[in-house]
Order: C-alpha cells, then structure tokens, then sequence
C-alpha cells in the first residue's frame, strides 16, 4: 500500500504548483508585454530562479547521474558549462533589455528580424526554435512519465503518466502566463536544491562512509571511469567541444534569450547572471547520487543509464514519504523546464510566425489570445511526439536542438557589427543549421571528434561575413540603432 | 575593419558611444579573463586529468572545475561592484 502514499504526496505537490500558479496571474491586465514579459518588471530572486528552473531540467536531475553513472569523469562538462552558460549575456542581456524596452520586442526573434529587415528571418527562427523546443519538451514528459511509473509501481502508464503532468503546466502556463511560470519555478527551485543536498550527502554516506571513499572505491574498480581523453568515455576534443559549445549556446535558447526582456533592470540581470554559477554547485550532489551507483547496480539490470537516479532510492528501502518528495522534485525538474519551455513556444509561435505571416496586425487581446491558442497546440503536438516519436522525426527534432546555438552570429552582427547585411544573415543561419544536419544525417563525415555545432558556427560566421561584404550595406541610421543600445 | 568603414559608421562598435576609457579598458580585460576560464574549464583534462588526490571528498578533476567555477563567481563579483556605479537602474526609455 505504501504506492498510495507516494501518490498522494506527488498528487498533492502537483495540486499546489497548480494552485500556485494560477494564483500568480490574478487581476493582471491582458496585454501581450504582461502575458509573455511579465511587463518587464520582474526582481532578482525571481529572475534568478526563472533562470535556474530552465538549467534544473529532468536532463540535469535524471540525466546528470546518468551521466555521472555510465560516462564518470565526461559528466564534470554539466558543471562546467552550467556555471559557464550565463556569462556570455552580460553582453547581450542588457542590451536586449534596452532595446525590448525602446523597441517593444518581446521575443527574440523580433530583434533580430527588425534589425535586418527581415520576415523571411522571424520565420527561420521561429521554425527552429519550435522543432528544438518539441525534442526539449519530449525529454521532460518521459521524465515525468517515469516518476509516475515508478512512484505508481507500473499502475500508471507513460501515456497518463505524461498527461497528468503536463496537464498541470498547461493549465497555469494558459491561465497566467509568465508570472505564472516564474512563481512556480521559485518554489520548484528551492525545493529541488535542498532534495538534492539531502539526498546526494545521505546516500554517499549513507553508502560509503563519505564522497572521498566512494571515489577511492571506483577508482579502484576501474581506474579510467574518473577520467576523459583516450580509453574513456569522452575524447579531449569532444570534451572541450561540448563544452563550448554549450556555453556559446546557452544564452542563445529563445526561452532565456527573451528573458532579458522580463528583467526590471540593468541591474537585476546582471545580479542573475553574477549568481548564476550556484546552480552549478547546487549539481554536485547531483551527480553524487549517480557515481553513488557504480558500485550498486550493474548497467545491464539497470537498463538505461537515465534510471539510476529512481532506482537508487527505490532500493533504499525509504520512508513512502520520502519516496513521495524525491519524485516530487523530480518531477519539480521537469516540469520547472516544460512551462518555460511551453510557454516561450506559444509565443514564439504566435508572435514570430503567425503575426508576421499575416497582413493585419493584431490587436493586444486578440495577440494574446493567439499566444494561449499556441500554448495549447504545442502541448498537443510534443505529447503525441514524446508517445508517437519515431526515429526520423526525433533525428529532425535532435537537429534543431543541435541548431540553436547558430543564432549567435546574429546575435553577435546586431550588438557589434552593423555592416552586417540581411542577406548575409539569411545565409549565414542556413548555412549552420544544414550544415549540422548534413552531419547529423552523415551526408558528411563528422571532422575529428569535434562538436558539430563548432563546426557549424565557424562556417555560419565565414557566410556571414563574406556574403555581407558582398552585397550593399544596409541603411545606416537604422543599423547604427543596434549597435548604440 | 577599414578606417574608410569606421568613418561611414559601418565598422565593428564595440562600445556604446561615449562610453569612457577605462571603462572600454575594463570591459576588454574582463572579457579577456572569461575566455581564459572558459579555455582552462574546456581544457581541464591538460592540468588536472586524476584522480588523486581527493579534494573535499571530490578527485582532483572534479574538485578542479568546482575551484574554477568559485574563481568564475569571484570574478564576476568583483566585475558587479566596479560596474555598479554606473547601472542604469530603470533603463534609460
């Protein structure tokens, strides 16, 4: 009987992030800036945890340990570029803040396509950033599909398991908006770092008598699993590849990249990004409780590496109430990332593609309305996705992923270059994105072990630069706007 | 790029004009530290790829990335309060 209680605490943390939610976009005006930006107001410690909720994902709490598990020493790379990730928005975040306020923007895409007059350019990035955010958001419903599975013991399947989870961020995510995303994640945030401190130190100890003899034990079972470079898991070049990439790329996901825009100040940005490195911290136990698991668990009783996390504590022979607030933060994990994640698709949906196809703009409720009719379909389509996914959509999916952090030239051409020219961006960005499915697909062969998204970027920068150099600059008092921000 | 560019306003801008001399000194040397740290944290494994000695419970590799990641927090502290100043506090409309 002890599945009922682990239900009943799971059910009862969904019914109060629900109730949370809602509660948080009570008796605000309906307009498009408080439904996707918050109407630009919101303080530090909710710009830090809105921040955060997205790096906390069902990949870092599920897959960390997975990670730490069956790749050892490849897995530092989440510390190091989860500290990493932010660093580059201190160039790019306040002036995405002034322009959104100078300019009205709310999304990413809006600045870039005003900057290189552009439509064609909305469009791209709208379909990238969606295709990239279905693969994101297909990882955290099968994350919460496994909570339920094993919380329930195999009574719930993935399919409801799924459902109900993402039922729940639907609903505050429809109803309130981003306020609603960001009160959430304050309090998932919070959750999750202190479940993961606990859990991490006590099954180390609990274990091992301590992390240092945990270590000593895996060293000496098998002396390269701590380690990378030849012999190992990860390469030296895929290892610093990854990690650059992902800090270049980091910042460059729409779903941060707009949240300058939520920002109430300069300052409150910067003070996000000064903190940001705690939650790389916060990871270490993290991946504690996945090297925890080396010397417990063979790979192949365990199935996929992604199941250490869950089967650690489901053999721990644990209270069910503790068993009901582990699974709890993680499904905290997954659902802090699917309503950004949601939320920042509708939006870019309805306000990148739908309203700059249309003739007609318009009007801020009818805008708005658009947003939640976005919200609503997107949940729809990823939830068939992560049931239905077959192996060539999701290699489509894992493409766009792949593909985001090739908006960086633009990013870089709009603060800093202002001969950039539309043609040249246009090329540029399309040039990365097939080059990364070329890769992706083996059309050509990938060069070395590096990053495919490295490749990409130097190839994206070299169009950029020559085809913008190629063709007229554009007009000059309009470019100069961009770069005096 | 070419002067015949920066004079036509269509040369690379890194700076907002008017922006001071140390402060456009400040903001290159800071930028220059961040690629150093995110070099040694990709590059890890050429300093610290062993895994003695344990390092408050962690190996060595492990304990290097957390030493960066604290030296990356005190660098952007430091970065914070000199910029401080001069933060706009509403952003300027």
């Amino acid at each position: 009987m002890t599945w009922i209680l682990v239900l009943i605490i799971i059910f009862a943390y969904l019914f109060f992030i629900l109730f949370l939610g809602s509660w948080a976009g009570r008796g605000r005006e309906r307009s498009i800036v408080e439904y996707i930006a918050a109407s630009r107001s919101l303080g530090f410690v909710i710009m830090y945890f809105l921040m955060g909720g997205a790096i906390f994902s069902a990949f870092a709490y599920l897959g960390g340990p997975g990670w730490a598990y069956s790749k050892g020493g490849a897995a530092f790379y989440i510390l190091g570029y989860c500290a990493l990730g932010l660093v580059p928005w201190w160039l790019w975040g306040p002036r995405a803040l002034r322009a959104g306020k100078r300019f009205q923007y709310v999304t990413q895409a809006q600045l870039f396509s005003d900057r290189f007059q552009s439509k064609a350019l909305s469009v791209i990035i709208a379909v990238v950033s969606v295709l990239a955010f279905i693969q994101y958001i297909t990882l955290q419903m099968k994350g919460c599909a496994y909570v339920f599975e094993v919380a329930s013991e195999g009574r719930i399947p993935f399919w409801a398991g799924a459902l109900i989870a993402y039922l729940v961020v639907l609903i505050y995510v429809f109803y309130a908006g981003l306020r609603g995303v960001a009160w959430t994640n304050v309090f998932q945030g919070a959750f999750m770092v202190v479940t993961a401190w606990v859990l991490g130190l006590y099954l180390t100890y609990h274990l091992y008598g301590g992390p240092s003899e945990m270590f000593r034990q895996i060293a000496q079972a098998n002396p390269t699993h701590l380690l990378v470079g030849p012999g190992t898991k990860m390469s030296f070049a895929a290892f610093a590849s990854a990690l650059l990439v992902s800090v270049l790329g980091f910042s460059m996901w729409p779903h941060l990249f707009m949240k300058a825009y939520t920002a109430k100040s300069e300052r409150v940005l910067k003070q996000t990004i000064v903190l940001y490195p705690t939650f790389a911290i916060f990871l270490i136990p993290v991946l504690f409780i996945g090297f925890a698991g080396i010397m417990q668990v063979k790979p192949d009783e365990l199935g996929a590496p992604d199941r250490i996390l869950p089967w650690m504590f489901s053999h721990m022979q644990f209270h069910p109430i503790a068993v009901g607030l582990v699974l709890a933060a993680a499904l905290a994990a997954a659902m802090s990332t699917q309503d950004t994640i949601t939320h920042a698709a509708g939006s870019i949906f309805a306000q990148d593609f739908v309203e700059v196809l249309k003739k007609e703009k318009h009007s801020d409720r009818e805008a708005t309305l658009w947003v939640r009719i976005s919200v609503v379909c997107f949940g729809a389509v990823s939830y068939m996705v992560a049931i239905f996914g077959g192996q060539t959509l999701v290699a489509l999916l894992l493409g766009a992923y792949g593909s985001i952090v090739q908006l960086l030239p633009l990013a870089a051409a709009t603060f800093f270059w202002p001969r950039a020219t539309k043609a040249g961006a246009i090329c540029g960005i399309l040039a990365g994105v097939l080059y990364n499915y070329a890769i992706l697909f083996k059309i050509i062969p990938k060069f070395w072990d590096i990053h495919a998204g490295i490749q990409g970027l130097v190839l994206n920068f070299i169009v950029l630069i020559v085809v913008s150099l190629l063709t007229r600059p554009m007009d000059r008092v309009h470019v100069r706007k961009f770069v005096t921000l | 790029m070419s002067s015949e560019h920066e004079k036509d306003g269509y040369g690379i801008t890194l700076f907002r004009p008017g922006t001071p001399h140390n402060a456009k000194i400040r903001g290159i040397v800071f930028f220059i530290i961040f690629c150093i740290i995110t070099v040694v944290q990709s590059c890890y494994w050429l300093f610290a790829n062993t895994v003695r000695p344990f390092v408050l419970g962690m190996p060595f590799g492990m304990f290097f990335i957390v030493l960066f990641i604290t030296v990356e927090f005190a660098v952007l502290v430091i970065l914070y309060f000199l910029e401080s100043e001069n933060m706009e506090e509403k952003g300027d409309v």
